[in-house]
């Protein structure tokens, strides 16, 4: 309940912020021509009501319930938890993709969300995540012609070495 | 009409041209069950086979790779909550509940067999009304587009009329994020803070899968412990594919279900810019307000998957509508196809139905024959993918988080899709968590820049008369349509509880 307060007012201030900013960046409007503003600012305004409106709401049910109190152990827990290591997981992977390279992220990643998810025999891992890592890349690379990416440095060229394998 | 029957079958009907849509379609559907994949990218993937070919036959092979795409998203939405398509997104709501409770087959029957009907009627609309049809269409300038599109944004109300609020500020939410980028009139950067990746826009397809797939793992990786034995069976259940297409009663129960959507798919496929995602969110929704057990929709009905698929495969006989009356795409798919047939030297206009028919009777040929076909072929398919379901999740999840994310690199192939994708995730399992809607933002992100852009032209067009916008016979019928439909669920809820007072 406290968080999604939290998140709540944030954006409610996020709408009136935006609601400036759009405003400023933006060309006036002409007699024939609504203007880049008009339409973020007609969502924005809209936003801010409906937002506050909740935000009253979540008030009044949690003051009912009692259960807008702040607890450290909710949050405490919620960054140990499997679920926040695995958003973790998710973000890294994206960010390091660039330059790591399809064929070593999605092998490390495979490896490493299974071990999350309770996989505990290394064998299987590390089979799952090159047998999934090969079939990936030669239905995309191969098959699909999609320009899955190579990495930089060693990697860029181990990747083009395995390109030039592909039957297809 | 029965002349263009009998030369559209002579057409596609010949063995090889029957090999070609044969092919085609098994193309078209393991095209469109990949996510990332959409049904414009797999009719462009397909384009260099087509260029070998005689036009007629040409049209008519991509054609069936077309329809069979649509189709082939319905079975990754129902099996992994990862829509093929963006098309088969609603087909979430209802497929993947179902597949959870073991009845996988049964739900790809209901989206097979309403896909071929949705397939089927649009075919015949084509063939029966198309010069009608496009030049209603052609009637619907920008205010009556923007009207259309509001009607989709009415949806919202609907979507989940229980936290009505939350569904309004999901919605908001995505039409904000399409507002991100480029001003689609003027050119300035709006809400980009300086930053060149968000000046080119946030795409659908990152937020979608990121929204469905990622955070449907993520939930799951929350939920991981060890199992009791009736859940084992469960899910033993669970990855038991049976092809178990519903008998002649079940699909009777549903039949003005499909029907209905069938009829709003070929309609919303005619007019230009609106397409099949469009019909199947407005199909979805129009269902679930008229039916009388509105409140199942979303817990695994055949409702909810029968008005998807009838809808988003219809939409697609009614994108060739104006293609071939008028010479207009109208969509992705419909100029990639337009596209071969200049470059086949064919003069694609108003005259082309009339000068040579053949072509309208190819591709209304391979529409009947690709919808037929299309329901034994993604069986097969949908039986390889089902084949998936039995690996342990331990494996699955992160090969689905993998798959989403070359869904989302393919688009551009650039990274800063993926970014927005893991990012959209994470929103997502918070949104779930604080039950927002998270298909109200994508459908607030789809609709977004098609409201905007159309209201912003009909306003330059009337000389800056916000009176004249509204007021056009079209937009305000269509506008009255869409007040019916938010303000409907209130009369309801107030009728109910007279009734139970």
């Amino acid at each position: 309940m406290l968080l999604e307060l939290i998140f709540n007012v944030v954006l409610f201030i996020f709408s009136i912020y935006a609601y400036v900013l759009v405003g400023i960046t933006s060309p006036a409007a002409t007699a024939t021509e609504l203007g880049a503003a008009f339409w973020p600012r007609i969502i924005l305004v809209l936003l801010a009501i409906l937002v506050a409106v909740n935000i009253f709401n979540i008030w009044k049910k949690g003051k009912a319930e009692g259960n807008l109190k702040f607890e450290s152990s909710e949050i405490t827990s919620f960054f140990k938890s499997k679920i926040f290591i695995g958003m973790v997981m998710v973000i890294v992977m994206a960010f390091v993709l660039e330059y790591a390279g399809f064929m070593l992220t999605t092998c490390i990643f495979i490896m490493a969300y299974g071990r999350l998810l309770g996989q505990k025999s290394p064998v299987k891992l590390i089979l799952s995540g090159v047998i999934a890592t090969v079939v990936l890349y030669v239905i995309f690379q191969g098959a699909l012609d999609i320009m899955l990416p190579r990495g930089y440095g060693f990697l860029r060229d181990f990747a083009l070495m395995v390109e030039t394998l592909l039957p297809f | 009409m029965f002349d263009l029957f009998l030369s559209g079958l002579q057409i596609v009907l010949t063995p090889s041209t029957f090999l070609l849509i044969l092919a085609g379609t098994v193309v078209g559907v393991i095209f469109g069950a990949m996510p990332g994949v959409s049904a414009s990218m797999a009719v462009a993937l397909a384009l260099p086979f087509a260029y070998a070919m005689n036009p007629v036959i040409a049209i008519a092979f991509l054609v069936s790779v077309y329809c069979a795409s649509i189709t082939g998203g319905g079975i990754t939405a129902i099996l992994f909550k990862i829509p093929g398509t963006p098309s088969s997104a609603p087909t979430t709501f209802d497929g993947y509940p179902m597949a959870q409770r073991g009845e996988a087959g049964k739900a790809l029957g209901y989206s097979l067999v309403a896909s071929a009907f949705g397939g089927l009627v649009a075919a015949f609309a084509m063939a029966l009304v198309s010069p009608q049809l496009a030049s209603v269409a052609l009637k619907f300038g920008p205010s009556e587009l923007f009207a259309v599109s509001f009607l989709g944004l009415s949806v919202l109300s609907s979507l989940d009329s229980g936290n009505l609020i939350k569904t309004l500020i999901s919605g908001l939410l995505g039409l904000l994020l399409a507002c991100i980028g480029l001003d689609p009139m003027l050119g300035v950067p709006r809400l980009t803070w300086g930053s060149s990746t968000l000046s080119s826009g946030v795409e659908m397809i990152p937020v979608m899968i990121g929204l469905f797939a990622v955070t449907e793992v993520l939930k799951q990786t929350g939920k991981q412990k060890v199992k009791t034995e009736e859940e084992k069976e469960a899910d033993e259940k669970g990855t038991k594919f049976k092809t178990n297409i519903p008998g002649f009663k079940e699909f009777w129960k549903v039949k003005f279900v499909m029907i209905r959507s069938s009829i709003i798919g070929t309609i919303v496929g005619i007019l230009p810019g609106a397409g099949a995602t469009i019909a199947s969110f407005l199909s979805y929704t129009v269902e679930k307000k008229i039916s009388k057990h509105s409140d199942q929709f979303g817990t695994g009905i055949p409702d909810g998957i029968v008005a998807s698929e009838a809808a988003n495969n219809a939409a697609t006989g009614g994108s060739m509508v104006p293609l071939l009356s008028l010479g207009i795409p109208g969509g992705n798919a419909a100029a990639i196809m337009m596209s071969a047939l200049v470059l086949k030297g064919v003069q694609v206009g108003p005259l082309l139905v009339r000068t040579q028919p053949e072509y309208l009777a190819s591709v209304f040929g391979s529409m009947l024959i690709t919808n037929i076909i299309m329901v034994i072929v993604s069986l097969m398919v949908a039986r390889i993918f089902a084949k998936i379901l039995a690996i342990p999740y331990s494996i699955l999840g992160p090969v689905i988080i993998m798959l989403a994310m070359i869904g989302s690199f393919a688009l551009k192939n650039g990274t800063g899709d993926v970014i927005l994708m893991a990012f959209a995730g994470i929103l997502g399992y918070f949104f779930v968590k604080m039950k927002f809607t998270p298909a109200a933002l994508v459908l607030g992100l789809v609709l977004g820049q098609m409201c905007e852009s159309n209201l912003r032209r009909a306003y330059t067009l009337t000389n800056g008369n916000m009176v004249k916008v509204f007021t056009n016979p079209i937009t305000a019928v269509i506008m009255t349509a869409c007040v019916i439909m938010l303000v409907y669920p209130l009369i309801k809820g107030l009728l109910g509880k007279k009734k139970a007072e």
